[in-house]
């Protein structure tokens, strides 16, 4: 469905073609009708921003929210394994269903850019689409969820995506990605948690291993509480 | 049943169900989970690689690809194996380098080249209807519109660029500064090329054809310890790691093995195995701390007052009251002990001089050559004054008698190192000694003794051309120097270890808080350990020592201590300084690459602290004047009278250091001047210099025609690690938000300097362009116009060397650059390639004259025996003799390009070389034109071997440098054997048939090739230790006596009372003061502490803490640490966000509370960045700041000297060095966290 693909370009760099193909892009989405009403409502303000801001001012807003801040960043393994080793094999993985589909990467970006998951989506049924997408739906809630506190048109197109899949935020996932901290920690209280250590105690099994970084470990494998919600 | 029926006839079954007696259990289940491990261990290659940082590791990486990304990395451990007792080197590589490897796919990563909006939209605005100059053009010369993004550096604001349009703005920026102001107005600043030498020579190649400025970095940092070269005339040469084990003492002092050499520290355990005992020197109790057998646990900058008394005990014991026969002979033959003083009379008193020279004699003692710079000494048999050979004045203008031979005017001669008896000596003498410990302040010991400390020294009288003069010695004043009393009678000097007196052991306990005994104890087994071993005694030192303003004593305390025990030189034994320098292995083969050596001679090179001192306008808050430095007994002149930006301008005019840039007039107009004229270059400039048409840029830094202009910095965090004085750079340098709170030498109505013209108003923003290439946002990209996105290690093919192996092994592109990125060799290239596109019409072939300082290891280290300044009129301005050299230097603009992808015509014309000596490369270059194809486009470069690819470059290096190429390093050994009239060849020669390429060491990393540039040998029966060759092939140490040099006698060596070493307490830097702390509120509860920046354990060597593992591992942001007296003064708790401030700027971070902490102290460890993590300052308002931020470069006037045998200046070799450990900050708990998250103000439309 071009749905995804026009997607894909509103979470691309803003170019002078993209704002020139912004009316293209509404009419698609509006002809091809996945997104009720109210969610075209909330991708508005970023069409028109798109369509009618200076370029500069987008590009810069666009570097600064996607490629400079961690907790945003576009590519989905960030958010799932960081700088772990996992992610050399996750990405491997994701290129080979790339592959499957009859594709191979064209250009710079990695296979987990999300610009580059929509518009391979595209090309597939809808069916099969969501179901991919749908594995990504913790990342996408928490995404949506972050743009939104920071008050982003963007978030317009992550609620669209979350809506695509019907990504739910109540579940673990979900919070556990939205409870972790966010590049502008604003709570120092949630910020020190996780760092918070436990009491060490050699009883009553001596054999457990450190508590201390087992503490730790555990609560930042899955965080213990909901997201916070004294930033919003 | 029947048993038969359940028995098996035929078969036996392969299954038992219980195996091992009982002990094993055989279990069918399904193994399905085992697939998670084959998954992740899947690769389709295995790439050789390692991490190019600026860390010393140099450790071989397994880096594993599946479908072209890269799935994870092991360490490498085929090290070739060296010598059969020796343990191997690997496994090499830490938790660090396996973390910091996921650079590549980080979120933190430079994805495109990055153009600063503001800038962007200036550019594309001209660019419509102008050239890419004249756009540029126009930007510079609207005031208002160059303010329009250069006020906004360091605040967001970036757009994507193309990378076509990038390199034009570079291009046509640089175009631009070459003809608008010159061409050495272009800065580039990238350390350590070792750890990927391609990728820095790519940037030095570059700026060396268009004449731009290549800066100094191992001064900077202060990692160079100039008392290196003052001693050895090296820039720093140390035994590998693997030479520890061969150790039977070894001190660790103020190096922190176990946290700081990871890779390494294995040697220092198995030599713990071995039976060596360790002494460990640290004032806290770090990690090195526990591996010691013996801990002395000295305050901070004190190391050179227990060095004195280690040094008075092991002359007392070994050199005095028993003379040990091999720390005799060692001494005499290889120190500068024997050597004659003059004592100069200074009104009624003796000071010591200058070494007394062969022509201070009738006739120079039949020395017709370099008189002037052959020392002398008395000849055991028959007591006459003889010139041995060695000393420097052999070294040049003529051959066959630089060596260290027990020789002197053709016949064998032993020395007299003491005149000590009777019938040796004209009587004794009352000789002044400069005792500087009484100038103490804040925290250390001020011992109340006079200032002038005067002892009895045995002399001769004897006749010279000027008269008679008193000599002694240089050990006889060495011995009264460190307070032993030998039977002279007088004062100052004792018998008694307990003696409250300097030099001693109880005197010591004073300053450094390290109880006597144990003083005394490390003194004995440190040298009854080398009297048994022949010297194998070491000790390994860390940056900590070499950070102090007067950091050239605590070196020479150890090294000292080394000489006296004849370690210098000896397996197992010697001085073991790892800091920042990470040996370049092949650096013949290297230089000729990076500084573009085949197309023209001379580069510019710059040494870096004087620059930034000057640029940054740090100068124009110095705190230290020189009287504060100045010794009592220095002779007459005006010394006291010069701020110490002075003096470096001094320094600079008479050809001692560097200048950039050098004139205030653009040197392609001098050039063209000259050429006008038809006169030399030089004699052009002489002329001018000496009516004032021409000024140097050194005295003026702060007119708009000597700013620098564009500025460089690659493979560096410039402004988040390394830039001492940061806030300063913020302010002046790039013109942008800063914290600075001091005031001016104006503001303050302070005395000003006397040759720096003086601007009341300081210019803020005197850069142009600042681009800055790197894979990931670090404060220095934060801080720039352009960014250029560089491919990461795994990406690029390079070459990496270390001090602490002997190995040469690659870094290689295990994948495409990720993103848009390119690597360093094609980033430059691809801005070469544009600047060649956009400069013809603008810039043709062009005359661009280069300003050179008196360079080591050259004809002009004998250039002035005494200090001279032409501009005073104390003498002619003769280039490259009294004041710098200039040569003129053909630069082709328009086919730079083609220049910077070929090998030039110099390596077939003139050869190749290094350190003083030169060798033929015909052969080197034939084989080149076949290994790398030639060019076959008509125009410059037709018929040239093709510098294409990186691999093509390191070829070049490879194949020009004799540590890896035994053809060539059989002729460098052929061609000091001119010098020094020895057969040295024998060290190469089995070799001389190898020739290791690029594919070699990609399979397999390779033991290097014995070569002249080094002081050791690589070798099946010794490791490689520094001045091995200079004790066991004779070849002389680069210095002025040809021996190690423990006595100084440059006329600034003598006035800042340095001629020996001595006991020089931190200096007082005053930035505790009223504006620094107005902040605090009457009563606030605070603490003021020393600063101190070692490196830590949770960032890559010195750099790159933002990594999201190694913050997991620390508290995920910037840290202080300090003592639990000093914070519960302050009223802080473990984790409290503290600030951190003085009058240079402020820093916020947590605070660690920690029992290791010694009190007085604040560590915060080097280079944690302000990108993670950091909240706002309560004083400034702004984003908390970094270690840097709080420090200031202060310039020491010894460092400057030149012209004059070791003391002359080499690139990264001698001069001004960034020290920063003299500071003190007020540390506040703060009570406000304010992380800034605001949206910036709008600001009114443009």
């Amino acid at each position: 469905m071009k749905t995804f693909k026009a997607l894909s370009l509103l979470l691309s760099y803003p170019e002078l073609d993209l704002q020139a193909a912004i009316p293209a892009i509404r009419a698609t989405l509006k002809d091809e009708g996945l997104l009720g009403p109210h969610r075209m409502g909330h991708l508005e303000p970023l069409l028109a921003s798109l369509a009618g801001d200076d370029i500069y001012d987008l590009q810069e807003r666009y570097v600064l929210l996607f490629d400079r801040s961690r907790s945003l960043s576009l590519n989905l393994f960030e958010h799932i394994h960081g700088e772990s080793r996992d992610r050399g094999g996750a990405m491997v993985d994701l290129l080979e269903t790339y592959r499957a589909g009859g594709f191979d990467l064209d250009g710079p970006e990695l296979p987990d850019h999300l610009p580059v998951l929509l518009e391979f989506l595209s090309t597939r049924a809808l069916e099969e689409a969501q179901g991919i997408l749908a594995d990504a739906g913790h990342i996408l809630v928490a995404l949506a969820e972050r743009l939104t506190r920071r008050q982003s048109v963007y978030a317009g197109v992550l609620e669209a995506l979350v809506a695509l899949v019907e990504a739910r935020a109540d579940t673990e996932e979900a919070t556990a990605l939205l409870a972790e901290p966010e590049d502008d920690p604003m709570d120092l209280a949630q910020l020190d948690k996780v760092w918070e250590e436990a009491q060490v105690s050699f009883a009553p099994d001596p054999n457990a291993g450190c508590p201390v970084s087992r503490d730790i470990l555990a609560r930042m494998d899955l965080p213990v509480r909901a997201a916070a919600t004294a930033a919003e | 049943m029947s048993q038969l029926l359940d028995k098996l006839n035929f078969f036996k079954s392969l299954r038992k169900d219980t195996f091992a007696g009982g002990h094993g259990q055989t279990i069918v289940e399904n193994r399905d989970w085992e697939e998670t491990y084959r998954s992740r261990w899947r690769h389709d290659k295995i790439v050789r690689s390692t991490h190019g940082v600026n860390c010393t590791g140099s450790c071989s990486w397994k880096i594993y690809v599946k479908s072209g990304i890269v799935t994870w990395e092991t360490q490498q451990t085929d090290y070739p194996r060296t010598r059969p007792d020796l343990p191997n080197h690997e496994p090499r590589g830490c938790a660090r380098g396996a973390s910091y490897s996921w650079y590549l796919y980080s979120a933190n990563r430079v994805k495109n080249p990055l153009v600063r909006g503001r800038l962007m939209k200036l550019w594309r605005q001209r660019r419509a209807t102008m050239s890419p100059i004249e756009a540029w053009t126009s930007i510079q010369q609207d005031p208002a519109a160059r303010a329009s993004y250069t006020k906004k550096r360091g605040l967001g604001g970036f757009v994507r660029a193309t990378w076509d349009e990038a390199t034009e703005i570079v291009a046509a920026a640089n175009a631009y500064t070459a003809k608008t102001y010159g061409p050495d107005r272009v800065f580039g600043f990238s350390p350590i090329p070792a750890m990927s030498m391609v990728s820095y020579a790519a940037g030095s190649r570059y700026l060396s054809l268009l004449g731009g400025t290549c800066m100094s970095f191992y001064d900077w940092y202060c990692d160079l310890p100039p008392a290196s070269p003052m001693t050895w005339g090296e820039q720093t040469d140390v035994p590998e790691s693997a030479d520890w084990y061969n150790a039977g003492f070894l001190i660790l002092w103020g190096s922190n093995v176990p946290q700081t050499r990871t890779p390494d520290a294995h040697f220092y355990t198995e030599a713990r195995y071995r039976g060596t005992k360790s002494a460990v020197v640290c004032p806290d109790y770090s990690e090195a701390a526990k591996f010691g057998d013996i801990w002395l646990n000295a305050k901070q900058g004190t190391d050179a007052a227990l060095a004195i008394a280690m040094g008075h005990v092991i002359l007392r014991e070994y050199h005095l009251d028993r003379q040990v026969d091999y720390f005799e002979d060692y001494t005499r033959k290889y120190s500068d002990f024997p050597m004659l003083v003059r004592l100069e009379k200074q009104g009624d008193r003796y000071v010591p001089g200058r070494m007394l020279r062969a022509a201070d004699f009738d006739g120079s003692l039949g020395e017709a050559n370099n008189p002037d710079w052959k020392t002398v000494a008395i000849a055991e048999k028959g007591g006459k004054v003889v010139a041995p050979n060695g000393s420097i004045g052999f070294r040049w203008g003529e051959q066959g008698k630089w060596n260290l031979e027990e020789q002197a005017a053709g016949k064998d001669t032993r020395l007299k190192t003491t005149l000590i008896l009777d019938g040796d000596n004209d009587g004794t003498l009352p000789v002044d000694f400069p005792y500087f410990g009484g100038q103490a302040t804040t925290q250390w010991a001020a011992c109340d003794f006079p200032d002038v400390l005067t002892r009895n020294i045995p002399v001769k009288k004897l006749k010279l051309v000027d008269g008679e003069a008193a000599v002694c010695t240089v050990f006889d004043l060495f011995a009264a120097n460190y307070g032993l009393d030998r039977g002279l009678g007088g004062d100052w000097v004792t018998k008694d270890y307990d003696a409250d007196m300097p030099g001693t052991p109880a005197w010591a306990e004073r300053i450094t808080g390290v109880k006597r005994d144990k003083i005394i104890q490390v003194a004995r087994e440190f040298a009854t350990n080398a009297e048994k071993t022949n010297g194998k005694s070491m000790i390994i030192i860390g940056a900590a020592m070499n950070h102090w303003y007067h950091m050239d004593m605590n070196y020479r305390g150890v090294i000292n201590m080394l000489v006296m025990c004849g370690c210098v030189g000896q397996s197992g034994g010697g001085w073991a300084h790892y800091v920042g320098q990470e040996k370049l292995r092949p650096q013949t083969g290297w230089t000729a690459l990076a500084f573009a050596l085949d197309w023209a001679r001379p580069p510019r090179h710059m040494n870096s602290t004087s620059a930034w001192y000057a640029h940054t306008d740090q100068w124009r808050y110095e705190t230290v004047s020189s009287a504060e430095i100045l010794s009592p007994t220095a002779p007459a002149g005006d010394y006291k009278d010069l701020s110490l930006i002075d003096y470096n301008i001094r320094a600079e005019r008479m050809g001692w250091l560097p200048s950039a840039p050098q004139l205030r007039t653009n040197p392609l107009q001098v050039g063209a001047a000259a050429k006008a004229e038809g006169i030399e270059a030089k004699d052009y400039v002489a002329r001018e210099l000496k009516s004032g048409a021409l000024e140097m840029s050194a005295e003026d830094p702060d007119a708009p025609e000597n700013w620098p202009r564009n500025l460089f910095v690659w493979r560096s965090n410039l402004l988040g690690s390394s830039g001492k004085g940061h806030e300063y750079f913020l302010k002046h340098l790039l013109g942008t938000d800063h914290g600075v709170l001091g005031k001016d030498l104006g503001q303050e109505g302070r005395q000003k300097p006397v040759e720096a013209r003086w601007h009341d108003k300081a210019p803020e923003g005197k850069l142009d362009l600042l681009v800055t290439i790197d894979f990931r946002m670090s404060t220095t990209a934060v801080y720039a116009d352009i960014v250029l996105p560089t491919a990461s290690w795994y990406e690029k093919d390079d070459l990496n060397t270390s001090d602490m192996h002997p190995f040469i092994h690659p870094l290689q592109a295990a994948v495409d650059p990720a993103y848009e990125s390119k690597s360093d060799w094609e980033i430059f290239k691809a801005i070469a390639k544009k600047f060649s596109d956009v400069v013809p019409g603008y810039l043709g072939t062009e005359t661009d004259v280069v300003q050179l300082p008196l360079q080591h290891d050259s004809a002009m280290e004998v250039a002035q025996p005494h200090v001279r300044d032409w501009k005073k009129g104390e003498c002619d301005l003769i280039p490259g003799k009294t004041a710098p050299a200039y040569i003129a230097v053909e630069r082709d603009y328009p086919n730079l390009y083609k220049r910077f992808t070929a090998l030039g015509p110099l390596m077939e014309k003139v050869g190749n070389g290094g350190k003083g000596i030169a060798w033929d490369t015909k052969t080197e270059v034939h084989h080149l034109k076949a290994l790398n194809g030639t060019h076959h486009e008509e125009g410059a470069t037709k018929g040239m071997a093709k510098i294409e690819t990186a691999i093509d470059a390191a070829e070049v290096i490879l194949m020009l440098a004799p540590e890896t190429n035994g053809e060539v390093a059989v002729k460098a050994w052929n061609a000091l054997s001119k010098a020094t009239g020895r057969e040295h060849a024998h060290l190469a020669e089995v070799k001389e048939d190898e020739k290791i390429r690029f594919r070699d060491i990609a399979a397999q990393p390779r033991k290097i090739i014995s070569s002249p540039t080094w002081s050791g040998i690589e070798s099946e029966e010794v490791c490689y230790n520094a001045g091995w060759t200079n004790v066991h092939e004779l070849i002389p140490w680069r210095t002025l006596t040809g021996r190690q040099q423990l006595y100084q006698d440059h006329e600034w060596m003598l006035a800042f009372g340095e001629f020996f070493l001595t006991w020089r307490p931190p200096v007082d830097l005053k930035t505790i003061s009223a504006d620094a702390t107005k902040a605090l509120k009457s009563g606030e509860k605070h603490v003021v502490l020393n600063f101190i920046t070692p490196h830590q354990k949770w960032g890559i060597h010195s750099t790159y803490s933002d990594n999201l593992l190694m913050l997991t591992l620390n508290r995920g942001g910037p840290v202080v640490w300090l003592s639990e007296h000093d914070a519960k003064t302050a009223g802080i708790v473990d984790n409290d966000w503290v600030e951190v401030f003085n009058s240079n700027g402020v820093l916020t971070a947590r605070a660690v509370v920690s029992q290791r902490m010694k009190d007085g102290t604040l560590f915060m460890y080097h280079a944690q960045e302000k990108i993670v993590n950091t909240p706002g300052s309560q004083i400034t308002g702004k984003r908390g700041g970094i270690h840097n931020s709080v420090t200031r470069a202060v310039l020491k006037p010894t460092h400057m000297i030149g012209g004059y045998a070791q003391q002359s200046y080499g690139f990264n070799y001698y001069g001004t060095v960034g020290c920063n450990r003299d500071e003190m900050v007020v540390v506040r708990k703060m009570n406000n966290v304010d992380w800034l998250d605001r949206p910036a103000k709008v600001e009114a439309a443009e």
